[in-house]
């Protein structure tokens, strides 16, 4: 629980990592090139979004299990709003983004306020937004988005895909937040021991109302940089991407009990996850075996860490 | 009695973890029939002896021999059929299940058809509490809505049920009240007159000097003496168990009492703050007494903001304001060192660094930055005018003794530069070192002119630290005693004095 697990943790996934990419590169010539990498950088910016905001929920104890249906409905409303309602596309993705920010405000008060479990307040929310995002898509999908916005999911910028550029700030600034700030301590407080938070005068309540609000907007990011990438928008979008972004945070060396973790190690993990799935495609592993894979290293990798930390009673 | 064969001869036991050497070639015996006190300071390793006599630990060297036979431990169910049951001091009871579940629990009596036989448990559950003397207890009552004495006698119901030959009690009047502990001290002399061994650890001579019939002490890990009760008397045994003589037990200062700093008129909070009001003065220690549940910790957390007032007025100052948060307590210059420092007052994985700088982190920030150098100043600075002993500041607080705990627990808020503190039970389960060095430091503050209200369950550290004693019952003040007329006599009637019908 000090400091020197934390870099145990992330030293052995990286390591891990560079094990998975050599391993990988030798069973495809296609894996280990600029172009795959920062194809697959592209596919794993969305996931990792979300990954680094469920970061610091985890941190806390809590976890958001409704950020793919903010995803979706993020997504719905950006479509809807340009082609029904007949909005410039800059207006609708910033209102869209605004509802997905709101969306996670929802999930801060109804935990914060009403004293429901993270766990069921946003498993309640899962449905409901995913619900809301149906309701408002009637089952259409919208197309043909204009051309400017394609740079944000399929450009570059200097030779780097658009959206890793905001990966990369977001992280970097996610980063700096939690090992050097004051919110940063407050997050490690609370999921440590929220009653002595409580007791030292933290901003218990505010905290967590902030941290759900900020998922909610990170998920409507990704929800804008998905449109983008796949020029479509269908209400089903972001499904299942909680548990994408759980896994890369818990992999990453988060406890999910709380107090501990880091955006570096869930950016570790994010990108063991997107090699694993990447490079045995491409080696020829169907999809299922790739899952299996990924549960294996999932658990492997806690235990590898839950036995490092072990350093005797008292 | 004394030349009574013992049953359990622990030699020679040994024991480290990670390399750190917590038991030291340490020699102890149980005969039956007796009450062997087990005394140390906090980490002077008489948890983990314990823990090896009732089979969670295998010691490293070492021999156990129960009735002239070499015994090894593999588990508590070993050690359990060798006729040890152990009361932890956090009762370890499942609080969803009856009193008779949760007695033979793991051992249910069945019948010829592989059943259990719940009228034989629920039977045998009665004999057992009728034995103790406990005959106010229902064997149907789920455990959740006993009192903590009523649960410790389970407990040791629970021990009596395996048919236990040696019992050991860690602590176990740490979160009584006075009149709990009479009652559990004629059960232990019950036990004892019935033949069985009891090996008794606590922090309170009262109750050694009452009870035992021989003690042993530890120190640092290493066995000290056993000797019998009646050839030590109490600075001989605190002088074993420190090394060294303490100068006095309550080192009271005799400081100057300024101007009323808080003042509190008919404070009003639920069931447990009602019309409350009294004056605390600068440089003044007021000690609030009172039974658990009379309402003394309530009204902490009330001034504190964690409950604010519902009606009622509080001054500080002789300006009236609102205190709806802790951060709004705190910025009033109103500290609360809470009566459960592992709950409420640390987080235990976190460094003492960490914990020191918790409720004051904005003074060890530029902007929202952390200053990871003004922090560890002030962790050292704290480290070092509260004397805690650790490795560094960097060390987590879970792995420091009791009575370091509650020393990091105060730097805390001593970072507040508090005007007004409040400590809940600042010394329970601190070891006599650790104890009175807290009063010390407690002295110090006053000399500064802080005010401080100090709630404790012991009656002695009540009387001997405050300047005036301010008796709780029921929710209610029912006496306020200056120091002069503050005898145990009067502050015991005050507690128990009014208590109206609805205390159910």
């Amino acid at each position: 629980m000090t400091l020197r697990s934390f870099i145990r943790h992330e030293t052995l996934l990286a390591l891990l990592l560079a094990l998975v990419l050599v391993v990988l590169s030798l069973q495809s010539d296609k894996f280990l090139t600029v172009q795959n990498l920062l194809n697959q950088g592209r596919l794993m910016t969305e996931t990792g979004l979300i990954a680094i905001a469920m970061t610091f929920v985890i941190a806390t104890g809590g976890i958001d299990l409704s950020v793919g249906s903010i995803l979706g409905l993020s997504a719905i409303l950006t479509g809807v709003f340009w082609q029904n309602v007949g909005l410039p596309l800059s207006v609708t993705a910033v209102a869209a983004i605004a509802v997905g920010t709101i969306a996670g405000l929802v999930n801060g008060i109804i935990i914060t306020r009403f004293k429901v479990p993270p766990l069921i307040a946003t498993l309640a929310t899962l449905a409901l937004y995913r619900g809301l995002a149906e309701g408002i898509s009637q089952a259409r999908s919208v197309r043909g988005y204009p051309e400017w916005f394609y740079v944000l999911g399929q450009g570059s910028v200097l030779g780097v895909p658009t959206q890793l550029w905001i990966l990369l700030l977001a992280a970097v600034t996610a980063s700096i937040l939690l090992a050097y700030t004051r919110y940063g301590r407050t997050v490690y407080v609370i999921g440590s021991n929220e009653v002595t938070a409580r007791f030292s005068g933290l901003s218990v309540e505010g905290t967590k109302l902030a941290l759900y609000t900020a998922s909610g907007f990170t998920a409507a990011v990704a929800a804008v940089i998905f449109v983008s990438r796949v020029s479509t928008t269908r209400s089903d979008m972001g499904t299942g991407i909680e548990l994408d972004a759980i896994t890369a945070v818990v992999l990453g060396g988060t406890s999910i009990f709380g107090g501990r973790g880091t955006v570096l190690g869930t950016v570790i993990g994010l990108c063991l996850i997107q090699a694993l799935k990447n490079g045995l495609l491409l080696a020829g592993v169907k999809g299922d075996g790739t899952i299996m894979l990924i549960g294996a290293v999932l658990i492997l990798a806690i235990l590898a860490s839950n036995l490092f930390e072990r350093s005797g009673p008292r | 009695m004394a030349d009574t064969p013992a049953f359990v001869t622990l030699s020679g036991i040994s024991k480290a973890f990670a390399g750190v050497r917590v038991l030291k070639d340490v020699s102890f015996d149980v005969r039956p029939g007796e009450v062997h006190a087990l005394l140390g300071e906090n980490g002077a390793g008489k948890s983990t002896l314990i823990k090896i006599l009732s089979g969670l630990y295998t010691p490293d060297t070492g021999t156990i021999i129960i009735d002239g036979k070499n015994v090894k431990f593999a588990s508590p169910r070993d050690a359990t059929a060798a006729g040890i049951a152990t009361v932890y001091q956090e009762l370890l009871l499942f609080p969803e299940l009856s009193v008779a579940e949760n007695v033979f629990l793991g051992n249910y009596p069945r019948t010829s058809m592989g059943i259990i036989d719940w009228a034989e448990v629920r039977s045998r559950t009665r004999e057992l509490l009728d034995s103790l003397d406990t005959h106010d207890l229902d064997v149907d009552d789920k455990v959740l809505s006993l009192s903590v004495a009523q649960r410790q006698r389970v407990e040791i119901a629970k021990a009596l049920s395996k048919n236990a030959r040696v019992l050991i009690m860690d602590e176990p009047t740490a979160s009584l009240v006075e009149a709990d502990v009479r009652r559990l001290m004629d059960i232990v002399r019950q036990l004892r007159a019935r033949g069985v061994g009891i090996i008794y650890v606590s922090h309170r001579m009262s109750e050694i000097f009452a009870l035992a019939d021989r003690v042993t002490v530890l120190r640092d890990g290493a066995f000290v003496a056993t000797r019998d009760v009646g050839d030590v008397d109490e600075a001989g045994l605190v002088a074993l168990m420190v090394g060294r003589s303490i100068e006095s037990l309550f080192p009271k200062l005799d400081v100057p009492i300024g101007e009323t700093v808080l003042e509190v008129k008919n404070l009003n909070h639920g069931r447990h703050v009602r019309d409350i009001s009294f004056g605390l003065r600068k440089g003044e220690v007021l000690g609030v007494a009172g039974l658990v549940g009379s309402g003394r910790t309530e009204l902490a957390l009330t001034l504190f903001g964690m409950t604010p007032a519902t009606s009622g007025e509080i001054l500080l100052d002789g300006r009236p304001v609102s205190i709806r948060s802790p951060l709004q307590a705190r910025d009033l210059g109103i500290a609360y060192v809470p009566e459960d420092r592992g709950l409420q007052g640390l987080v235990k994985p976190m460094t003492i660094r960490k914990n020191v700088t918790m409720a004051t982190l904005e003074k060890v920030s530029s902007g929202m930055f952390l200053r990871a150098r003004e922090e560890a100043s002030r962790a050292m600075a704290a480290v070092k005018r509260l004397g805690i002993r650790c490795r560094n500041i960097d060390q987590p607080v879970a792995q420091l003794s009791g009575g370091n705990q509650q020393k990091v627990v105060i730097a805390k808020w001593l970072q507040t530069n508090p005007r007004i503190l409040i400590l809940d039970e600042p010394t329970r389960g601190v070891d006599v070192g650790a104890k009175s060095e807290i009063h010390l430091v407690m002295g110090e503050l006053v000399k500064q002119g802080v005010a401080i209200l100090m709630i404790s369950s012991e009656l002695p550290e009540v009387l001997g630290m405050s300047d005036r004693v301010l008796v709780m019952s029921d929710g209610r003040i029912t006496d306020v005693l200056d120091r002069a007329e503050a005898t145990p006599e009067r502050v015991g009637a005050a507690m128990t004095a009014p208590r109206s019908a609805e205390a159910a």
